[in-house]
């Protein structure tokens, strides 16, 4: 094997359990975002663009959508004869199996995977946020002040900086202490979770943690501060483009919109970093004359007979006459008949929304039994993946729907399993 | 299941079509259509849904087009390590000639493609009739015949003379055999038409290739069918699906707009993955629709940003048409440019044109304006 200067490690294991029936099926990275694109597009194409060819995944939570998602790398260009994307799953070996307990050790468990390719810096990752950056600058800046490790930060506002891990620096952006969840914040450098480590020192750390029993073998909590503790260079990178955690559905529904706005914040559509993606092959969309159109994002495979504004229509959506969707994201192949309202919703892939069926409802008489808050806020309503909301089921917002919703006049006819259905929610 | 003993070959050009502006640059398989295709992705996916997966494209003058396009073949799962997809380099005597060279010069120019394959049998096809068809129906068809040469036909309403002209009528049997072709003919006697493809075992199409160029013969239709009507067991195979042949502007324009007819787009694109149209992917983002726009009755590829009025078009990946445009009944490919304030009825804009600010383009329904590749209005 060749080796490498560089190797990257996305950690993509995580279950993200605030996007609720979203990650049921599948790990956080593999979620749909911007019409086209899963979660861990971005890091992925941030990677080729970067010229990192070696990229590592660590799976661990639902891996099967994402690791079939993944394949061999080709539409990142990643199915290289040298290097290339790997998928790594937790293994066992011959003295001991287990799954990954931190993100610290699930490096750990890979330092076979990175030393074949004998590289000087090792990339870590996080599959679950939306940006776009070129990592070799920041290889640079690492190199140029020949520090242990590198963290980027991105500037948040004061009075959220509290929910971040925040790096106190000195004013040359030397790492003087790192502070996970400050309750009074001293800086308000967040840590985006993208990290470069120089690897022989990284790796020292890395076995000396798994050998202490105390550690909960996480960068954040373990690595970093020890790192720290022993006098190494930590060395803090600005990031000031848009950075955005899709972790709870609150923040993924307004990522999605933030494409919609005048200014993004950043260029999806820009032929020097374009995004890849694995693409379906469908058709181009069809916009029908009876539709109408107004501010939305809308990929191949669509046909569109009804009034969309402000939403994100992912491929191969079918939305019939008469329906009314707004402020929505339409996840792939779902389905909303004639005459339905969709409002602020994340309708998830293959569901199904039935004639006048209405979801986000402000009635009184909508069904309030799906209301969930904890998952759903800001009145966003979550419609799980191939549910099926039958013909005129009225739901009211702020609502995570996980299993089939019948009509409730059906329902008077055959009480018995219909009613049991609605009420065990 | 794939098939192993089928190869295709399919052929890139046809001397007796011309699509003027469109093929200035390009042969005619690359020509773009439908938003996101080139024409001979249609009959490359047929291959490949049929299961075959050896597949040769015969090139002429201007193939770096579809060169570009096809690529490895990976987007059509042709990228194999036996098998897959090769481009046919032009004929040997392409510079020099002086006549014009015909399909079966360009069946001897894969002669070695043919011959080093492992298939025994082979589909010969044009690339610019357009239809969703499975092979395997044509290949159970030819067995049970037990023909030596099954050809591919349709039916057809009454043709104008001009249309007779590029056409070859068949007559067949109650079992299926053909009793009669007329080659371009004057007359209309039938109304099945010959779709330019046929099912052969692969010794006998290079033995007849053989003897014809040795008696300098060089035409498919005439010199291999007809001249051996009566000779060899040629049987038929009727397609009862959609088919539109791009033959002029005028069919071109035709068929992208049958586009817009949802059952014709169900049956081209089929419901499934295993009858999909694949192309070259060009990871666009989705297409951005703005507060202003108002589209009725398109089909519009990825990449775009709309913020005018779009009626009955075809609109291909990465056009932007501006505020207060109007775009109706027009074809508008890769990367054109429609700025503020214009108006553009039945016209064909080819790749990278652009139309600067309050820009009128108007061309006849019944005679498409075309604006050439990169031209700035």
């Amino acid at each position: 094997m060749k080796s490498k200067e560089c190797v990257a490690m996305i950690l993509a294991g995580g279950q993200g359990s605030r996007l609720g029936i979203l990650t049921k099926d599948v790990a956080k990275p593999a979620v749909p975002f911007g019409g086209k694109y899963r979660i861990i597009d971005f890091p992925l194409s941030n990677c080729t663009h970067s010229g990192i060819t070696t990229v590592g995944v660590l799976t661990q939570y639902q891996p099967l959508e994402l690791n079939t998602y993944i394949g061999n790398g080709q539409p990142w260009d990643l199915d290289r004869n040298d290097g290339g994307v790997y998928v790594l799953p937790p293994y066992v070996s011959a003295e001991k199996g287990e799954w990954y307990k931190g993100t610290a050790n699930a490096i750990y468990q890979n330092i076979g995977f990175i030393s074949k390719f004998d590289p000087e810096y090792v990339v870590i990752l996080s599959g679950d946020h939306i940006y776009k950056m070129d990592y070799s600058l920041m290889i640079k800046a690492h190199k140029e002040a020949n520090a242990a490790a590198t963290i980027a930060v991105i500037e948040v506002p004061w009075d959220e900086a509290s929910r971040f891990g925040i790096m106190n620096t000195d004013a040359d952006l030397n790492i003087v202490e790192f502070e996970e969840k400050p309750a009074n914040p001293k800086s308000n450098l967040a840590s985006m979770g993208v990290y470069v480590f120089t690897w022989s020192i990284l790796k020292k750390y890395l076995i000396a943690d798994e050998n202490d029993p105390q550690s909960d073998n996480d960068f954040g909590k373990n690595i970093i501060p020890k790192m720290l503790g022993d006098g190494n260079r930590l060395l803090a990178y600005k990031f000031d483009g848009y950075w955005k955690d899709v972790g709870t559905i609150q923040s993924l529904w307004e990522a999605n919109m933030n494409l919609l706005s005048e200014n993004p914040g950043y260029l999806l559509d820009d032929d020097d970093w374009k995004i890849f993606s694995r693409t379906p092959a469908m058709p181009p969309h069809y916009l029908a004359p009876t539709s109408r159109v107004k501010n939305c994002y809308i990929t191949a495979g669509c046909e569109i007979e009804g009034d969309v504004e402000n939403s994100v229509i992912f491929e191969g959506v079918k939305i019939e006459e008469g329906a009314v969707i707004r402020d929505s994201v339409l996840f792939p192949c779902c389905v909303v008949k004639k005459g339905a309202t969709v409002n602020k919703a994340m309708i998830g892939t293959n569901a199904y929304i039935g004639q006048k069926a209405v979801i986000g409802s402000d009635d009184e008489d909508a069904i309030a039994d799906f209301y969930n808050s904890k998952i759903c806020s800001d009145d966003i309503t979550l419609i799980g993946p191939d549910v099926v909301v039958e013909e005129g089921v009225k739901l009211g917002k702020c609502a995570m729907v996980t299993r089939n919703v019948k009509n409730k006049v059906e329902e008077k006819s055959a009480v018995d399993e219909t009613s049991a259905d609605i009420i065990t929610a | 299941m794939e098939n192993n003993n089928t190869l295709g070959l399919i052929f890139s050009g046809n001397p007796e079509v011309n699509l003027g502006e469109l093929m200035k640059v390009r042969s005619l398989a690359a020509v773009p259509v439908g938003g996101r295709y080139r024409i001979v992705d249609f009959m490359l996916s047929n291959m490949v849904n049929s299961g075959i997966v050896n597949v040769g494209i015969t090139t002429g003058t201007k193939h770096r087009s579809l060169s570009d396009h096809v690529g490895s073949g990976k987007a059509w799962d042709m990228a194999r390590k036996t098998n897959g997809l090769f481009l046919i380099p032009p004929p040997e005597t392409l510079d020099n000639n002086t006549r014009t060279l015909e399909s079966i010069d360009f069946v001897n120019s894969a002669m070695s493609f043919l011959t080093r394959s492992r298939q025994d049998y082979v589909i010969l096809s044009d690339c610019n009739t357009i239809c969703s068809i499975n092979f395997e129906d044509v290949i159970d068809k030819h067995f049970k015949n037990d023909a030596d040469i099954t050809v591919v036909y349709t039916e057809v309403g009454e043709l104008t003379p001009k249309e007779l002209g590029h056409h070859i009528m068949l007559d067949a049997n109650a079992d299926g055999s053909i009793s009669d072709i007329q080659v371009y003919p004057q007359r209309q006697k039938t109304n099945l038409a010959y779709m330019n493809m046929m099912f052969i075992k692969k010794d006998l199409l290079i033995e007849l290739v053989g003897d014809c160029l040795a008696h300098d013969k060089h035409s498919i239709a005439k010199d291999i069918l007809l001249a051996n009507l009566h000779k060899l067991r040629i049987f038929g195979y009727k397609f009862d699906g959609y088919k539109k042949t791009i033959d002029s502007i005028k069919s071109f324009f035709g068929f992208n707009l049958d586009l817009l007819d949802p059952n014709i787009r169900h049956e081209l694109f089929g419901t499934n993955d295993a009858r999909s149209i694949h192309t070259k992917v060009k990871d666009s983002v989705p297409t951005k629709y703005g507060r202003e726009a108002e589209v009725k009755n398109s089909v519009i590829a990825d990449g775009c940003t709309i913020e005018g009025r779009v009626e009955n078009c075809i609109i291909f990946r990465g056009v932007k048409i501006g505020k207060n445009s109007v775009v109706k009944d027009a074809i508008i490919m890769q990367n054109s440019r429609i700025m503020d304030d214009c108006r553009v009825e039945n016209a064909i804009f080819d790749k990278e044109v652009i139309l600067c600010n309050g820009k009128k383009l108007i061309g006849q329904g019944t005679y498409p304006l075309v604006i050439g590749k990169r031209t700035i209005v």
